[in-house]
């Protein structure tokens, strides 16, 4: 059976802002919030954190690396070329291709982690609570099994910080075709 | 941060987030104008001529171009360096304006990769062709091979350029693409076609808004803006380098790689005037695209004007003082006066002279003539390689190996069926996709008042 989760609509950022900070005060678990863009309050309020930019560090400097490496193994090691008695392994100009190669190789593995991570990816099932969410509503997900019997005070939150609307309803995700 | 107001409202009148969605997305939903589909038609009929001349070329060779010994390069690589220098507008708009925080670059910079992606793709065409055999363009790709095994040669500046474009097509499409997934998403949310929900619902990535998906996303974006902006200065960098390298008069010089770096933004930022003021005219987006921010434009052109300026001074400067005969005649003889008089002061005028214009308020105001300046812009970017290009070569070290050089119909057909591709391409993004980023436009949208602090 789907679960049940309690929705709220609020139209401008301000109200939503208010009744996140509202229900941090009183330690209720959010589910999930949608914004139209990203809202750094709501962001921080699920407690969320990433190391996205730590990890794109770590894929630069092993990319950077492995270039050198490669570098050194094809121009010095494999096939040494000979141009007008210029020595083989040209730090110099490796540079170029280390740096550009890195960039490559940091913009195709960040590609992957954020598809992974934030798990989208083409045709995938989505749960969007309400269609408006990308368009000009901010919404404010509960698990209502979770609340228990805090469900009506949080109902009562969310209106009394500006929510438009307020409803029950049964998660279910939806299917691009 | 993104507290204090300095340029008036990014966008005009009193829109709630639902107007936005609805003002941006409309293009989609109405009927194709009939200006798109004639300008279509043209571009598909540049577009033909030029896999004609395409066809030409690779079933007879280059030979069909209108190269010689000495001139070895001629208009195909005057037209990668300029679509590669066109290119740079979206990834430097983009990037150097987010790492800047410049918050004017949200109505602006998805046109402006979206030129990028086109012009890139455009300009990569030329030196595959240039190649001869185009089916034995996988010999550049470094990989252990049957042949040798012999490796590509790392230290040439040709190859760094295959890198480097490689790279920067990956990264300016996805920059692009990454940029557009919440709007596809609202695409889809709006849709009431099951057709145009299930496309514009593959395109989404299953995007939905969420908390979780919001803070990798603006991850993504710092971590591809930075290191997009060092890609930019190095691809263009790198383009300077296949001339710079070398020993030939004219282009054996220090300066070319910022010198390069700096016209291909030029050149860029005329383009996304050309189009801004094209999607303001046609779509009526004024309110998102205000005349503050063709301002701004304007008045990076004119900087950046007097930057080429100080360039071409710079280059005629050290020429004469370095005494060295050869320099002294490529730029006082063959490139000042001579036989590339007539290109060398069209790149002058057109690129130091005529952008001054626009220090004029009045001018600033008049998109007709704006429109005109961003046109003759980049027509003086493209005399400009052809000044580097060919009047280097054609008169070197050696009298008898002098030459001069002359497009053949197939050159200009190439030509003509890249600028048809680019307008076929730019088209199909104004019709098909959410010409504005509408998610960074709602982010923005209260700028100036107290209680946005979103970055």
């Amino acid at each position: 059976m789907n679960r049940k989760i309690l929705v709220g609509i609020f139209d401008t950022e301000e109200h939503l802002v208010a009744a996140v900070r509202q229900a941090r005060e009183k330690r209720v678990a959010i589910r999930e919030i949608y914004t139209p863009y990203p809202v750094m309050e709501a962001i921080e309020a699920m407690g969320k954190k990433s190391r996205f930019t730590l990890a794109a560090f770590l894929y630069g400097l092993f990319a950077a690396l492995g270039v050198l490496a490669f570098l050194y193994y094809t121009s010095v090691l494999d096939w040494p070329l000979n141009f007008g008695g210029k020595p083989s392994s040209a730090f110099p100009s490796f540079i170029v291709i280390t740096i550009v190669l890195t960039i490559f190789s940091v913009t195709i593995l960040s590609l992957f982690t954020f598809s992974i991570r934030a798990k989208v990816w083409p045709g995938k099932a989505y749960v969007l609570p309400d269609r408006r969410g990308t368009d000009d509503k901010f919404v404010m997900v509960f698990d209502k099994d979770t609340l228990g019997q805090d469900a009506p005070a949080i109902e009562r939150l969310m209106k009394e910080k500006g929510a438009s609307e307020v409803y029950e309803k049964e998660e279910s995700s939806e299917n691009v075709f | 941060m993104y507290n204090r107001e300095i340029r008036g409202p990014l966008v005009l009148g009193n829109k709630n987030f639902g107007q936005v969605t609805a003002d941006i997305l409309k293009p989609l939903d109405t009927p194709t104008p009939r200006w798109w589909k004639a300008t279509f038609g043209l571009a598909l009929l540049a577009t033909a001529w030029g896999f004609y001349a395409i066809y030409v070329t690779v079933t007879q060779g280059i030979g069909t171009w209108g190269l010689n010994n000495s001139v070895a390069w001629g208009w195909a690589i005057i037209n990668f360096v300029w679509w590669i220098g066109i290119g740079h507008a979206g990834t430097a708009f983009s990037i150097f304006l987010l790492i800047l925080r410049q918050k004017w670059r949200t109505s602006i910079n998805r046109a402006a990769e979206a030129m990028t992606v086109v012009a890139v793709g455009c300009a990569a065409l030329f030196p595959a062709l240039h190649m001869g055999r185009i089916w034995l363009a996988f010999f550049i790709i470094p990989y252990p091979n049957t042949r040798g095994p012999l490796w590509v040669n790392f230290n040439s500046p040709l190859f760094w350029d295959f890198i480097a474009i490689s790279a920067y097509l990956l990264i300016s499409l996805s920059f692009w693409y990454f940029g557009m997934v919440p709007d596809f998403a609202s695409v889809r949310d709006k849709a009431t076609s099951r057709i145009k929900k299930a496309v514009y619902g593959v395109l989404a990535f299953g995007w939905t808004g969420s908390t979780k998906e919001w803070l990798r996303y603006e991850g993504l974006s710092y971590i591809l803006g930075g290191i997009a902006a060092v890609l930019v200065v190095s691809v263009h960098s790198i383009v300077s380098t296949d001339f710079a390298v070398s020993v030939i008069p004219g282009w054996h010089t220090t300066i070319f790689p910022p010198y390069f770096v700096v016209g291909a933004i030029f050149s860029g930022f005329a383009m996304v005037m050309t189009l801004m003021i094209i999607i303001r005219k046609f779509y009526k987006l004024q309110d998102y695209i205000t005349d503050s921010h063709l301002n701004a434009i304007s008045k990076i052109l004119i900087f950046i004007s007097l930057i080429m300026g100080t360039a071409y001074a710079t280059e005629i400067f050290v020429a004469w003082y370095s005494g060295n005969e050869y320099e002294m005649f490529t730029f006082f003889h063959n490139r000042i006066t001579g036989e590339y008089t007539f290109q060398f002061w069209a790149m002058v005028i057109c690129n130091a002279f005529i952008p001054q214009l626009l220090w004029s308020k009045k001018i600033r105001r008049n998109l007709s003539i704006v429109f005109i300046i961003s046109l003759i812009i980049n027509l003086g970017m493209w005399y400009e390689r052809f000044n580097i290009v060919v009047t280097s070569l054609s008169k070197d070290y050696l009298p008898s190996s002098w030459a001069s050089y002359y497009p053949t119909w197939v050159d200009v057909g190439i030509y003509a069926g890249t600028l048809g591709l680019f307008t076929i391409g730019v088209l199909l993004f104004f019709r098909y996709v959410p010409m504005i980023a509408i998610h960074e436009v709602k982010s923005v949208m209260h700028a100036g008042e107290n209680h946005t602090k979103h970055s």
